[in-house]
């Protein structure tokens, strides 16, 4: 087991930065996640760890060497495909054998280390098969098998858990998790599904545009989002981003909306709006930190219910607030109707402010 | 409104059978079309001389004898030396052609498909500007060229100027097949300790052995029934393949029908033997990504 180590990497297609300057160090036997939507650089950035794509700028390294000129075969690292990438033509014995014959060891071993790696993914019953005679989840074991047979430095995973149905998905991530705490593994795993990472991963790097946004602990980047798109990413459903104006109201620090309302903030959330470059505020809030009333009161502001669905013990309400979408979640015995008039309270504690114009989360400093 | 749909429902249905029916007589119209010169050729050719030339013609041949076999085949008498010779002519240079338009095919289809280069696009259709033209246009340059290059009156020659047209085709059939084998399986075998060549060498090539096989198939009866370039290259009788050999052999020896007609029949036996043993790959590399396996 070893760390990787990203430094100012950069991949370049033409013009265009598919990877930029990111920078992140992966620890010894830590499980870290990119995650970000489509083409955001994180499968890019995998196969530049892997060595599959040649790097346009910047050092990886992978234990104690720089791995910028090495071949995959030399990195010591593993990989496991979002389409399994199983040899069609090999049976899963011989599938779980390709890496290790590959390296030139005796055959005895071969078949020790096989063994030893089916019996931990309980797929022993299926070594006599082919590839396409095994269900999703059957294959993705063997692909997990043909990864740790040889024990490498490191686990690089690409959404590997993406072709299964919904509820394989959930039991594989378990044991994705388990596979990592029993193995002290070093594990960079790729998904576009917040969730997965959110659920499985020590850290989280959350990219976009080619650029590392934010990297750190899930919670971290959960209750801190840096910045707008960070803070529309992860969490489902979405936290909410009310474009607002700041200004002052009766001696206080309010946002205004052009809807005519204006909400009155808090001391620290007024010493974080001063901060912002113009007087463009976005306030953040997630879905469980609004909470919806049917009268008015003083702090609360208007909206208008949109969708209401419910889920059996939570119920979710969009519901339109100055021009913005906010999601909401209440208990199943609230019973709201669209188009109906509410008023929300936020958490004062809870909400997050972004600057208008950098879309940066404000600080209070 | 139930009127309507009284009238409407049959109308849409006898729309459907109309056409069914179409395809059907089309059908069985192409397989009369191709399949009744095969069996006049068959039935002839165990016909006598004398048989095969009378009017009306006899539908079953009222004597059947395998004699034009015989005479063919026999490598004691002259027709059987020529016959023979001609065959194995024909042989030689189409699997010479079809080795080697495999051995060049498969690398440069690789390379089209995997990797990005410059110039790739332009390259690739550059290949198919053979093919765009007819055949005889490239005759008189090609035979000049051979001559430049002492090539008239050797199998060499026609072993290159099949190259020209098979190449084309076989880069074209070959690159689609290994676009749909997924490049995550060479990096996977690369990850796992494969260099390149090795992960084409013991991922990919087996994989692609229904499109080579038809890449094969096509090259070998791309040059097995090739005329016109034959009869202009060689001259030499000892040299001339099958196609030229028997328009030339049977037009001096008066026409023997049944002659003709048996030696086409063995001519037609060699192709007929590779599509049979290899039509599953063959179907399955031109359906290839045609439906989600």
């Amino acid at each position: 087991m070893a760390e990787v180590v990203l430094q100012h990497v950069m991949k370049y297609y033409g013009n265009l930065a598919a990877v930029n300057d990111v920078n992140f160090t992966v620890n010894d036997g830590e499980f870290v996640a990119l995650v970000g939507p489509s083409g955001c650089g994180k499968t890019t950035t995998l196969n530049l760890i892997a060595g599959l794509l040649p790097m346009s700028g910047g050092d990886i390294s992978i234990g104690d060497r720089i791995v910028n000129d090495l071949d995959p075969k030399d990195r010591d690292i593993a990989m496991v495909f979002q389409n399994y990438a199983l040899y069609p033509n090999k049976s899963v014995y011989k599938n779980l054998a390709f890496p290790l014959q590959m390296r030139k060891l005796p055959n005895d071993e071969i078949d020790r280390k096989v063994q030893a790696a089916a019996k931990v993914l309980d797929i022993t019953y299926l070594l006599e098969r082919k590839p396409r005679e095994l269900s999703g989840g059957q294959q993705q074991r063997v692909a997990l098998g043909r990864a740790l047979v040889r024990d490498p430095a490191v686990f690089l995973m690409d959404e590997p858990l993406s072709n299964l149905d919904a509820k394989l998905r959930v039991q594989m991530r378990s044991e994705i998790k388990r596979f990592h705490q029993d193995l002290n593994a070093t594990i960079v795993y790729v998904t576009h599904d917040q969730l997965e990472a959110v659920t499985m991963a020590d850290k989280m790097a959350v990219m976009n545009g080619g650029l590392l946004q934010q990297y750190d602990t899930p919670a971290r980047v959960f209750a801190n989002p840096i910045n707008m798109f960070v803070a529309g990413f992860i969490g489902s459903p979405a936290m909410s981003l009310v474009p607002l104006q700041a200004s002052t109201v009766d001696g206080r620090v309010s946002l205004s909306s052009v809807e005519g309302w204006s909400l009155p903030l808090s001391d620290a959330n007024a010493r974080k709006v001063a901060s912002a470059k113009s007087a463009k505020v976005v306030l953040g809030a997630r879905h469980s930190t609004i909470r919806l009333h049917k009268e008015a009161a003083t702090g609360f502001v208007p909206a208008k219910v949109y969708t209401v669905e419910p889920t059996g013990d939570i119920t979710f309400v969009q519901a339109f607030l100055s021009g913005a979408i906010v999601n909401i979640s209440l208990p199943p015995t609230v019973s709201v109707a669209p188009d109906e008039m509410v008023w929300l309270e936020f958490d004062q504690e809870r909400i997050h402010l972004f600057d208008g114009e950098t879309e940066m989360a404000l600080r209070a400093d | 409104m139930t009127s309507a749909s009284q009238i409407s429902r049959p109308r849409s249905r006898k729309g459907v059978d109309g056409w069914r029916w179409t395809g059907r007589f089309f059908l069985v119209f192409m397989i009369l079309y191709t399949a009744i010169p095969m069996v006049w050729m068959l039935l002839t050719s165990i016909k006598s001389g004398f048989a095969a030339m009378q009017f009306p013609p006899q539908w079953w041949p009222s004597e059947p004898t395998l004699a034009s076999y015989q005479k063919l085949l026999d490598p004691q008498n002259s027709v059987g030396q020529d016959f023979l010779r001609f065959f194995w002519n024909s042989l030689f240079v189409s699997v010479c052609t079809t080795i080697l338009a495999v051995l060049v095919a498969v690398p440069a289809a690789y390379a089209f498909s995997r990797f990005r280069f410059p110039g790739r696009r332009f390259l690739f259709f550059a290949v198919l500007l053979r093919n765009m033209f007819p055949a005889v246009i490239f005759l008189v340059p090609l035979f000049i060229l051979m001559r430049v290059l002492g090539l008239v009156n050797t199998h060499g020659s026609l072993i290159l100027t099949y190259l020209t047209f098979g190449l084309p085709l076989a880069i074209w059939l070959l690159k689609g097949f290994y676009d749909n084998i997924p490049i995550q399986l060479e990096q996977a075998a690369r990850i796992d300790g494969a260099t390149r060549f090795q992960a084409f060498l013991l991922i990919v090539t087996p994989l692609s052995v229904p499109g080579i096989i038809a890449t094969a198939i096509y090259s070998f009866i791309g040059a097995w029934n090739e005329y016109i370039y034959a009869a202009t290259f060689l001259t030499k009788n000892d040299q001339l393949t099958l196609p030229v050999g028997i328009q030339r052999f049977f037009s001096e020896n008066t026409t023997d029908f049944p002659g003709l007609m048996a030696a086409s029949f063995i001519m037609s036996v060699p192709v007929v033997v590779l599509f049979l043993v290899l039509q599953k790959y063959f179907v399955r590399a031109l359906t290839e990504g045609a439906v989600k396996h």
